[in-house]
């Protein structure tokens, strides 16, 4: 662009190559407290009366409730994968787990052989969990879709990993931003992919951010307790019960520094990278997305959410849960063009949520933000 | 009977509202100009799964779907076993009975029903896969904490001959049940049974109990009857059962409420090793009276460590907290035992 060109041709330009939008507005979420309490505690106790069965049902109702209730433009999400589908994966997942865990306690040294062959078992089972999960996802009749390929899940979840650790994590930034890269470029909503250009200079800027408002914590905390121990001092000298009594006090206070500590740098991080995941990612002509969490904000209802959980004993786990939900969309617009509505679905059918089981049994959950 | 609502077409984007008329076995969709879009059976259709707060949508033999615009409404070929769920999420005293009762039955579940599957199969095991699984666990156990006894070999035959002796008045099986012996200055003064029958008795704890060898056998006995309840098995069965548990009711729980909650079960299995504790003296006591011994012999043991606690130095005093935190407070195993030789 020229220097000497008024900005007004600039404007007037980018509206030609891109057509005039048929809808913007926030993502409305009308999920309810109380009727999902009711769900949620229904499907526990069914849960538990059929030993662990209904938890396939269980899952499906729960994602059932709040895709159903998250819309964009009056038009809902469904989540469409059966509970025998989930049942399935489920048992798959349990029996290669137990099968695991027998072969380790018999033959060690196969189990080390094991153990090398799930390393690489690692990207397939990633790629197959992403897959399922957007191809059960679907929206005005169009189902999503994922295409990453194995290759492109080794190198991003094994290769660039390890390397980051012989650079000190100083790479570590970088590796999250290709990790998020690839998860989202490989998504289509029907024939439409998704189109991504994350920046690796925002995760570097977040990651500092982040350790700056660790290393404030922490001096903090530090003072706190250093003002604390001097305090102590003067007791020993009164009364040795006291002393005991402080002692079982730092504990305490080291773990809610923790709690602080904790949530804060995830809200910080999860907000700032979703906002940047957002404004960089587009369905060309179809979609575009901004988010504009506040990440005080997110912090302040992660922690208050923590909070009703830990002193409700769990029952206010329903609230919170819709809570968040609502708070991420509210904070959401999407802004449609005028090819959403010519969107084809051309996937053919193909069900297995295996490798997602196998991936929650064995502790990979990798979530979409 | 007329029902508002969007017509998806199939496999597209593309939707349109439509009005949809419902005969005795037939659907009828039409445009907003009275015009005949679609029709269809009403047995070739497939209705949505019903959930609070959500219409319920119909989807055509062609992939083609009906969503109507009150959320509230349900179709009147609802059959009863299909609305079954939603009802039920919707009943006001089930939820009530529901949170009531879940965490007795949760209790049940984990504390009763797991373990006692978890025994049951480990009953029809082969034996020589038990028998493996223990041996395997000794090993790691040996590499982490355990080092070769210093003790002479004369004392070491001597307390074999004893535990030969004891095994033999009590017709307990000598296969299953087997002594070793191991210096651990991890563990000190301590004593252990893994679930295929071998007990594991430290240095130390003999070299504490040299002058009340009854003491020392009560001690085993109440190894030998973790074995005999099964403990082992049952401890490991309801700790992994409690994480799946904790997952399944809490699917997405952020960061520190997962610990929070992770370690209320850690309270919970302490409280059930302290039964398991309970079981286990218990039954020492019982096979003691058995051998012709007080039942003050197993007072006695438990006082013994118990002022090896108060006198040892602070540093070796932890990892004895450690033991005794998983077991009942001494005080009361001591009265328990005094007691039942008044019985």
């Amino acid at each position: 662009m020229e220097p000497t060109h008024p900005p007004e041709i600039h404007t007037e330009q980018e509206s030609i190559s891109k057509p005039a939008p048929i809808y913007s507005g926030e993502i409305a979420f009308s999920g309810q407290t109380g009727e999902f309490f009711g769900i949620w505690v229904v499907n526990i106790l069914l849960s538990i009366l059929t030993l662990g069965i209904y938890s396939a049902w269980a899952k499906v109702r729960t994602n059932q409730y709040f895709y159903g209730h998250t819309r964009i433009d009056g038009h809902s999400f469904d989540y469409l994968a059966t509970p025998i589908q989930i049942l399935i994966g489920r048992i798959l997942a349990i029996l290669l787990f137990a099968l695991y865990t027998v072969i380790t306690q018999f033959v060690p040294i196969v189990g080390l052989f094991v153990a090398l062959g799930f390393f690489f078992l690692i990207p397939w089972l990633i790629n197959q969990g992403l897959r399922f999960n957007l191809r059960m996802t679907r929206h005005r009749n169009v189902r999503f879709a994922f295409a990453g390929s194995y290759g492109g899940a080794f190198l991003n979840f094994v290769v660039f990993p390890i390397l980051s650790v012989f650079t000190l994590y100083l790479m570590l930034p970088y590796v999250l931003k290709r990790i998020d890269q690839y998860m989202h470029e490989n998504i289509s909503f029907g024939s439409k992919q998704l189109n991504v250009n994350l920046k690796g200079e925002t995760y570097y800027l977040v990651a500092l951010i982040v350790s700056v408002v660790s290393g404030v914590v922490m001096v903090i905390f530090g003072a706190l307790l250093g003002a604390f121990g001097l305090s102590f001092e003067n007791l020993i000298n009164d009364e040795q019960e006291a002393v005991s009594a402080a002692i079982a006090i730092v504990p305490v206070v080291l773990f809610i520094a923790y709690y602080i500590m904790f949530t804060a740098i995830s809200a910080i991080y999860q907000a700032m990278i979703r906002n940047h995941i957002f404004a960089s990612s587009e369905f060309t002509d179809v979609a575009s997305f901004e988010s504009v969490l506040k990440p005080l904000d997110y912090a302040i209802l992660l922690f208050t959410n923590g909070l009703a959980i830990i002193f409700s004993l769990g029952l206010a786990y329903p609230w919170a849960k819709i809570r968040k939900a609502k708070m991420l969309a509210d904070v959401t617009t999407v802004t449609l063009y005028p090819q959403v509505l010519t969107i084809i679905d051309t996937q053919e059918e193909q069900n297995s949520s295996f490798a997602e089981e196998a991936a929650n049994v064995f502790d990979i959950d990798i979530s979409l933000t | 009977m007329q029902i508002q609502g969007q017509y998806y077409y199939p496999a597209s984007s593309k939707s349109e509202m439509r009005i949809a008329h419902l005969d005795s076995n037939h659907i009828k969709l039409v445009d907003l100009r009275d015009e005949l879009k679609f029709e269809q059976a009403i047995a070739q259709l497939a209705l949505s799964a019903g959930l609070p707060g959500l219409a319920a949508e119909l989807t055509f033999s062609d992939g083609g779907r009906f969503v109507p615009d009150d959320a509230q409404f349900r179709w009147p070929f609802t059959t009863k076993r299909h609305g079954l769920a939603e009802r039920l999420e919707k009943n006001k005293l089930l939820i009530l009975l529901a949170v009531l009762f879940t965490p007795v039955l949760i209790w049940l579940l984990l504390y009763k029903v797991v373990p006692n599957i978890a025994v049951y199969s480990v009953d029809i095991m082969p034996k020589s896969m038990v028998e493996r699984m223990g041996e395997q666990s000794l090993y790691v156990i040996e590499k982490a904490a355990l080092e070769p006894t210093e003790i002479a070999d004369k004392q070491q035959a001597k307390l074999q001959l004893h535990w030969a002796q004891m095994l033999d008045s009590l017709r307990l099986d000598a296969d299953t049940y087997r002594l070793s012996i191991y210096k651990s200055d991890y563990l000190g003064a301590n004593a252990f049974a893994l679930p295929h029958g071998r007990v594991v008795v430290t240095d130390e704890l003999i070299a504490l109990l040299k002058d009340k060898p009854q003491a020392l056998q009560a001690i085993m006995l109440h190894e030998i009857g973790h074995v005999q309840h099964q403990h082992g098995i049952r401890m490991v069965a309801q700790s992994a059962s409690t994480a799946i548990v904790l997952a399944v009711i809490f699917a997405d729980l952020e960061g520190v409420a997962e610990i929070v909650l992770g370690s209320g079960s850690v309270f919970l299995q302490q409280a059930f090793s302290r039964d398991m504790e309970r079981q286990a003296d218990h039954f020492a006591i019982t096979q003691l009276e058995r051998l012709g011994y007080s039942s003050n012999d197993f007072a006695d043991a438990i006082e013994a460590l118990q002022q090896s606690v108060e006198s040892a130095p602070s540093e070796t005093g932890s990892s004895w907290l450690k033991y005794l935190s998983t077991h009942p407070s001494s005080q009361e195993r001591i009265e328990h035992a005094r007691n039942y030789s008044s019985d």
